[in-house]
């Protein structure tokens, strides 16, 4: 608390947006003082945000705005780069996940992440989902078995793919093969889900049946979903975040910042006229 | 009218740069027919069974058998010592190289090796291997298959250590985010993932590395040095085709010389139906993948 008071004059914004009208959720995600620097490049500053438990958070912004930058930062994937350094604080269930100390195989069983093209592993479609599982426990077949069906199901596949298990994953539809990716990420029972534009490369309907699937996972998991599609976020988010170039402008109750959001960039975006 | 003008340009000059372009793939495959028609020509009076189930040590009466079998020898040994040694460097170049200094400097060094004349690498195994074998043994082992192979290992391994890590390379890192992000650790996505992904692309680099060392003379005259029995102890010399070839035709009797040219023609068949498997297995799996 003491570094959100030092750092609060350049971040006046953003600590105040930090804290939306979401009191009565309770937090499952608190970031604190989050910068991000690739290189010399200052592409995250001061972000505070609270993502609460179990709803749909989407974050939105132009394109470089750093959305995926700190969606990428929930579960470090990013660290497999070089030269990519984050600071500041990620609580997630009373534990800072920047730490070093933090196990990134523990963190990445708990923050799951699905990406904006799909990518089947070259398996078959069984495998693409007991993969994961296989890692991280030690299942009979049976169990393994019945795992993967409720992973399928919770996707919404299991009825297009329950005869075709032993396919190739490569040969499905890009809709369907996002959703085994989805289904993938769930197998493994994580606690928070990560999409980072999941629908920019399916056509509508494959789209709206993510969207239905989003709304069914919630009940479930944390989704934190990063979108170039504002309606998608209006459809689907109980909270939104709207960033601009590296900045977190203002983060509240989805219905707010599509009609009455109190900065004027974030309206102006809205409103399309700019980005 | 302006207009028309620019586009009858364009058509000219997409007819030049078609005219050329087939001509110059013309010209290569001349070439290659060429060779082909005259190993075999030159060489059709020796092919017939012998040539395949006797020996050098008979001269004009035998075959090549001999010299074949030990190149099949030498070849598998290069690519067996090569292979594993390759696959993993170009790994390691393409996976675990992204945060050291020296992914660089190797991935240089091995492209000077992938140019270094085979007499060199035959050279130094001569010096590596055949000299410290011979002090070992008090000279019961001097020239060697075994020797051959690591010559021959030597040439195969820069095209394998390229060929594994542009086709690494070539795997997006989408794949590679979407496995860590399951929490699966980097040494399970790049062997269970990563290569099985590039796996067609990686054999390709194999083949084309067998193709090139089945050709390879040089690096053989001092370590494989040549033998006109038939052996299959690595460590006894061992001959091969294309010495037997070299040998052959600076023969004074133009027997001797014809058997060298149905070996030329043996050899150049190998070479080409490697080539065509190594394409052939390339071009399924893009389809498979897809």
């Amino acid at each position: 608390m003491t570094n959100m008071n030092e750092a609060a004059p350049s971040f006046a914004a953003t600590a105040q947006t930090g804290k939306p009208d979401n009191s009565q959720f309770p937090t499952k995600m608190t970031v604190r003082d989050l910068n991000f620097h690739y290189g010399d490049f200052h592409a995250l500053k001061n972000i505070a945000m609270d993502i609460p438990e179990k709803k749909v958070t989407a974050i939105i912004g132009p394109s470089g705005c750093g959305k995926s930058t700190l969606l990428r930062i929930f579960n470090r994937i990013y660290a497999i780069y070089p030269k990519l350094v984050a600071t500041g604080e990620i609580v997630l269930d009373g534990e800072n996940i920047l730490d070093a100390k933090y196990s990134l195989n523990r963190l990445r069983s708990k923050v799951g992440m699905v990406f904006q093209k799909p990518v089947p592993f070259p398996m078959t479609i069984f495998e693409n989902v007991a993969y994961g599982i296989r890692h991280h426990e030690k299942l009979s077949r049976a169990d393994m078995e019945s795992r993967v069906e409720q992973a399928l199901r919770s996707a919404a596949l299991w009825d297009e793919v329950k005869d075709k298990l032993k396919q190739s994953a490569l040969g499905l539809s890009g809709g369907q093969q996002q959703r085994l990716c989805i289904a993938r990420g769930i197998a493994l029972k994580p606690e928070v889900l990560l999409l980072d534009e999941p629908t920019s490369a399916l056509d509508p309907i494959a789209t709206s049946r993510i969207e239905q699937l989003v709304e069914e996972l919630k009940n479930d998991y944390t989704i934190v979903i990063v979108t170039h599609n504002m309606q998608q976020a209006a459809r689907c988010s109980d909270l939104t975040a709207f960033m601009y170039m590296g900045e977190l402008v203002e983060f509240d109750r989805t219905e707010k910042i599509f009609t009455k959001p109190n900065k004027k960039q974030t309206e102006d975006y809205i409103t399309g006229r700019f980005g | 009218m302006a207009s028309s003008h620019i586009y009858a340009k364009r058509r000219i000059k997409n007819i030049v740069a078609m005219v050329l372009s087939v001509a110059a793939t013309a010209i290569g495959l001349i070439f290659l027919a060429w060779i082909l028609w005259e190993t075999l020509s030159q060489g059709i009076a020796a092919i017939k069974p012998q040539l395949f189930t006797k020996i050098t040590a008979y001269r004009e009466e035998g075959g090549l058998a001999n010299a074949m079998v030990g190149s099949l020898i030498l070849n598998t040994l290069g690519i067996l010592i090569a292979t594993p040694i390759g696959v993993m460097a170009g790994t390691w170049l393409s996976e675990y190289s992204l945060r050291s200094r020296l992914g660089p400097i190797i991935r240089f060094l091995n492209d000077i090796l992938l140019s270094a004349p085979s007499i060199v690498l035959g050279l130094f195994a001569y010096t590596i291997i055949v000299l410290p074998m011979k002090w070992a043994t008090n000279g019961d082992i001097t020239f060697s298959g075994f020797a051959g192979g690591i010559a021959l290992a030597l040439i195969a391994l820069p095209v394998i250590v390229r060929t594994t890590d542009e086709m690494l390379r070539l795997v997006p890192s989408t794949l590679r985010e979407a496995a860590l992000s399951l929490g699966v650790p980097q040494w399970k996505l790049t062997v269970q993932i990563l290569i099985r992904s590039a796996r067609s692309g990686i054999v390709t680099g194999v083949l084309l590395a067998l193709a090139r060392i089945s050709g390879e003379t040089a690096p053989l005259l001092f370590t494989a040095f040549g033998n006109n029995f038939m052996t299959f102890n690595p460590l006894d010399k061992m001959p091969s085709l294309p010495q037997v070839i070299y040998e052959y035709t600076k023969d004074p009797s133009p027997d001797i010389n014809t058997l060298a040219w149905a070996g030329a023609f043996v050899l150049t068949m190998f070479v080409l139906l490697l080539s065509l498997t190594a394409r052939f297995a390339f071009s399924r799996s893009k389809v498979s993948h897809d």
